[in-house]
C-alpha cells in the first residue's frame, strides 16, 4: 500500500476540448506539490476530477492505496481529501466561525434525529466540533474575527478561512486552487507560512499558483501542465531549468499572459 | 448559556404565547387565533424548506391535508386515538416529502417547485376520488375531538404549545451540522459538496421534516374542526403560507410566525373577501421591493441596537441569534 495521493492517466473531454489528455499528479504526505500551467491548461479540471466534482473519462485516483476514482465528493472528503475553489464560494453573511464549523461536517457523527431532538450525544458532538473550530481559528489567526461575517473580511483573510474550512474536515491532503490570487505580498506571506506549517504537520498539499517565484519558494515538487498533458515534473530547480517549460510557460510570464480568469 | 443562545427564538415564542393566552378572552378572536396558529405552523414548515434549504414548495398545504386525513381516517374508520393519529400525521407526510425530494432535488429550483405543485394536484385527486377512505367530495366528519383540549381556549393553549415545541426542534436542527449544511447548500451546492455534505440526503431529510411540521398542523386542524374536506387545505393555502413566510422573513426562525400573525390579523380587518388576492399580491410586491428579508429583516438592526442599549457588554449574545439561527 503506497502512501500519497496519485492520479494517473486522467482524460477529460468537454465537447471538442481535450481538457485533460493523460494528465497525472502525485502528492506526498508532508510535502507541497505545485501544479502550474497556463490559463486553460486543465489545472482546475484535474482538481475537479480528483475531488469527485466531475467524473473523468478515464484514469485512476488513489489515496494512500485506496481507489477513489469516480467516487462522489462526500466519499472523497471522508477519505481525507479537501479542496478549495479558485473563486471563493463562501457565504458572505455567514460568520467566520460558522464557515469553519461547516468544514467540520464529516467530523461530527450526530444523526439527523439526534440533532433535531437535541439528544445528549448530538450535543456532545456539537461541543466537540465547536472546540475543533475554535482551535483552528486560533491556529489561523482568525480568533478575533470569529463572529464577523465573512463578507466583511479582506481577501487575505477570506483565503485563510477557506484553508481552515478545508482542513477542518480532518483532511490528510489539501488541494488549493490559486489560494494566493489577488493577495497583497504581506497576505501571501501569511498564507504561505500557514500552508508550509500544514505540510510540516504531515498534510500533503497540492497547490495551483500562477506566481512562479512563489511556487519556487513554497513547493517541494512541481508538475507543469500544458494542454492537459504533463509537460514537466520534478524538483523546483529542475523544472525551472527545463527548456520546454521555459519555452511554454515562463516565456508566457514574460509576455504577461498569466493573469487568472474565471 | 449556549443552550439559551440556541433557543432565543423558542424562548421569545413561549413568552409571546403566554402573553397571548392570558390576554385573549374574546371567543371570536380565540377561534381566529387557533386558525392563525395552525397556519403559522404550516408557514414554519415553509421557513424550514424554503428559508433554510432554499426549496420552494407549493405542497405544504397538501402535506397538512395528508396529516389531517391520516388522523381523520384513523379516528373515523378505525376508532383510533388522536395520538395514533398524530403518529400517522407526522410519518405519512414525512415519508412522502422525503421520497419526493430524493427524486427531484437534483433538478433546478424551478423544476422542484413545479414537482411539488404536481404532487399537490395528485394528492387532491386522490382525496376527491378515493370515496371509501377519504369520503370523497363529502369529506370526513365525526373526527373525535381531543378530550384534554375540549374548549376553544384549551385548544388555543395546545396550538401554542405545539408551535413552541416545533420552534425548539427547528432551532436544535439549525444549531447542528445539518442546519449549517442546509444554509450552505441553499447558498451554493458545490460549497456544501466540498464540505463533504451528502447534499441530496440532507436536503431530502429537511424536506421530509418540513412536511412533517405541516402534517402536525393538519392534525391540529382535523381535531379542532372535527371535519376535513377536499377543499380545506388546498393550493390557495399553500400559496398563502409561502407569502406569510416571505413577508415575515423566511430565513428567520420566527419570520413565518410573524408573517402569519400580521397577514392573518390584517385579513380579518379587510372588508371584503375579494380584496384578499389584491392585498396578498400587493403586500408581497411591497416586501420584495423594500425588504427582501421580510419584516424581521427590517426589525433586526433596530432590535440589535435596542438590545445593545439594554445590555451594553456582551453585545453579541442575542442579535446574532435573531440572524438566521
Ligand atoms: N465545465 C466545462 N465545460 C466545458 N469546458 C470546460 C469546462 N471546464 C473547463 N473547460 C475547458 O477545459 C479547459 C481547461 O480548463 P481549466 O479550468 O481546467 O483550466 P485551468 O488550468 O484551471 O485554467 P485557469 O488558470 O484559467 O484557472 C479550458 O479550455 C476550459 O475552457
Ligand atoms: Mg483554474
Amino acid at each position: 500500500m503506497s502512501k500519497g495521493l496519485q492520479a494517473i492517466g486522467m482524460h477529460k473531454r468537454f465537447g471538442g476540448v481535450h481538457a485533460l489528455d493523460d494528465a497525472a499528479i502525485s502528492v506526498e504526505p508532508g510535502r507541497v506539490t505545485g501544479l502550474i500551467g497556463r490559463n486553460g491548461s486543465g489545472k482546475t479540471t484535474l482538481f475537479n476530477c480528483i475531488t469527485g466534482f466531475i467524473v473523468p473519462d478515464s484514469g485512476s485516483v488513489t489515496v494512500d492505496g485506496r481507489d477513489i476514482t469516480g467516487a462522489g465528493p462526500q466519499t472523497i472528503v471522508k477519505a481525507g481529501l479537501s479542496r478549495t475553489f479558485q473563486t471563493p464560494r463562501e457565504d458572505a453573511r455567514s460568520t467566520v466561525r460558522d464557515a469553519v464549523l461547516c468544514g467540520c461536517y464529516v467530523q461530527s457523527s450526530a444523526s439527523f434525529l439526534g440533532a433535531l431532538t437535541g439528544l445528549p450525544g448530538a450535543r456532545r458532538e456539537e461541543r466537540r466540533i465547536g472546540l475543533r473550530a475554535d482551535a483552528l481559528l486560533e491556529r489561523f489567526g482568525l480568533a478575533a474575527q470569529a463572529e464577523a461575517p465573512v463578507g466583511t473580511l479582506s481577501m487575505g483573510l477570506v483565503r485563510l478561512v477557506e484553508v481552515a474550512r478545508a482542513i477542518a474536515s480532518g483532511a490528510r491532503y489539501l488541494l488549493l486552487d490559486e489560494p494566493a490570487a489577488g493577495l497583497s505580498a504581506a497576505e501571501q506571506d501569511i498564507l504561505s507560512a500557514q500552508i508550509r506549517a500544514l505540510a510540516s504537520s504531515g498534510v500533503g498539499v497540492l497547490l495551483v499558483e500562477h506566481n512562479f517565484s512563489l511556487v519556487l519558494s513554497m513547493c517541494d515538487r512541481i508538475t507543469v501542465l500544458e494542454f492537459g498533458k504533463v509537460l514537466s515534473e520534478g524538483a523546483p530547480e529542475q523544472v525551472a531549468r527545463d527548456p520546454g517549460v521555459i519555452e511554454a510557460y515562463l516565456g508566457a510570464i514574460e509576455r504577461g499572459d498569466t493573469g487568472s480568469t474565471q | 448559556m449556549k443552550q439559551l443562545r440556541n433557543h432565543a427564538n423558542s424562548a421569545a415564542a413561549l413568552l409571546i404565547a403566554v402573553l397571548f393566552a392570558l390576554l385573549l378572552r374574546d371567543p371570536v378572536w380565540i377561534d381566529v387565533a387557533v386558525v392563525i396558529g395552525i397556519q403559522a405552523l404550516i408557514a414554519l414548515s415553509v421557513g424550514l424548506s424554503f428559508g433554510q434549504a432554499g426549496l420552494l414548495s407549493l405542497a405544504q398545504a397538501p402535506f397538512a391535508a395528508i396529516g389531517a386525513y391520516a388522523t381523520g381516517i384513523i379516528s373515523v374508520h378505525y376508532g383510533g386515538s388522536p395520538l395514533a393519529g398524530l403518529a400517522g400525521a407526522i410519518m405519512l407526510p414525512a415519508l412522502l416529502g422525503y421520497l419526493l425530494a430524493r427524486l427531484v432535488i437534483r433538478l433546478e429550483p424551478l423544476a422542484v417547485a413545479l414537482a411539488t405543485l404536481s404532487l399537490a394536484a395528485i394528492v387532491e385527486v386522490v382525496i376527491r376520488s378515493w370515496d371509501s377512505v377519504t369520503g370523497g367530495y363529502v369529506g370526513l366528519s365525526g373526527i373525535s375531538p381531543l378530550a384534554w383540549a375540549a374548549s376553544p381556549r384549551e385548544y388555543f393553549w395546545l396550538v401554542l404549545l405545539v408551535i413552541v415545541i416545533v420552534i425548539a426542534l427547528y432551532e436544535n436542527l439549525l444549531a447542528s451540522r445539518f442546519g449549517r449544511a442546509l444554509n450552505t447548500l441553499r447558498h451554493d451546492r458545490a460549497r456544501a459538496m466540498a464540505d463533504g455534505v451528502p447534499v441530496v440526503a440532507v436536503s431530502s431529510a429537511a424536506f421530509g421534516l418540513s412536511a412533517a411540521f405541516a402534517g402536525v398542523a393538519g392534525w391540529l386542524y382535523a381535531h379542532y374542526v372535527s371535519y376535513v374536506g377536499p377543499g380545506d387545505l388546498g393550493t390557495h393555502l399553500s400559496i398563502s403560507v409561502v407569502l406569510m413566510a416571505v413577508i415575515g422573513g423566511a430565513s428567520y426562525v420566527l419570520g413565518p410566525v410573524v408573517g402569519a400573525i400580521v397577514l392573518g390579523v390584517l385579513m380579518r380587518m379587510l372588508p371584503a373577501q375579494e380584496l384578499q388576492g389584491l392585498f396578498y399580491g400587493g403586500t408581497l410586491i411591497l416586501i420584495l421591493l423594500v425588504a427582501r428579508d421580510g419584516l424581521l429583516g427590517i426589525a433586526e438592526p433596530w432590535f440589535a441596537r435596542a438590545l445593545r442599549a439594554i445590555v451594553p457588554q456582551p453585545a453579541r449574545v442575542a442579535p446574532e441569534d435573531e440572524r438566521r439561527t
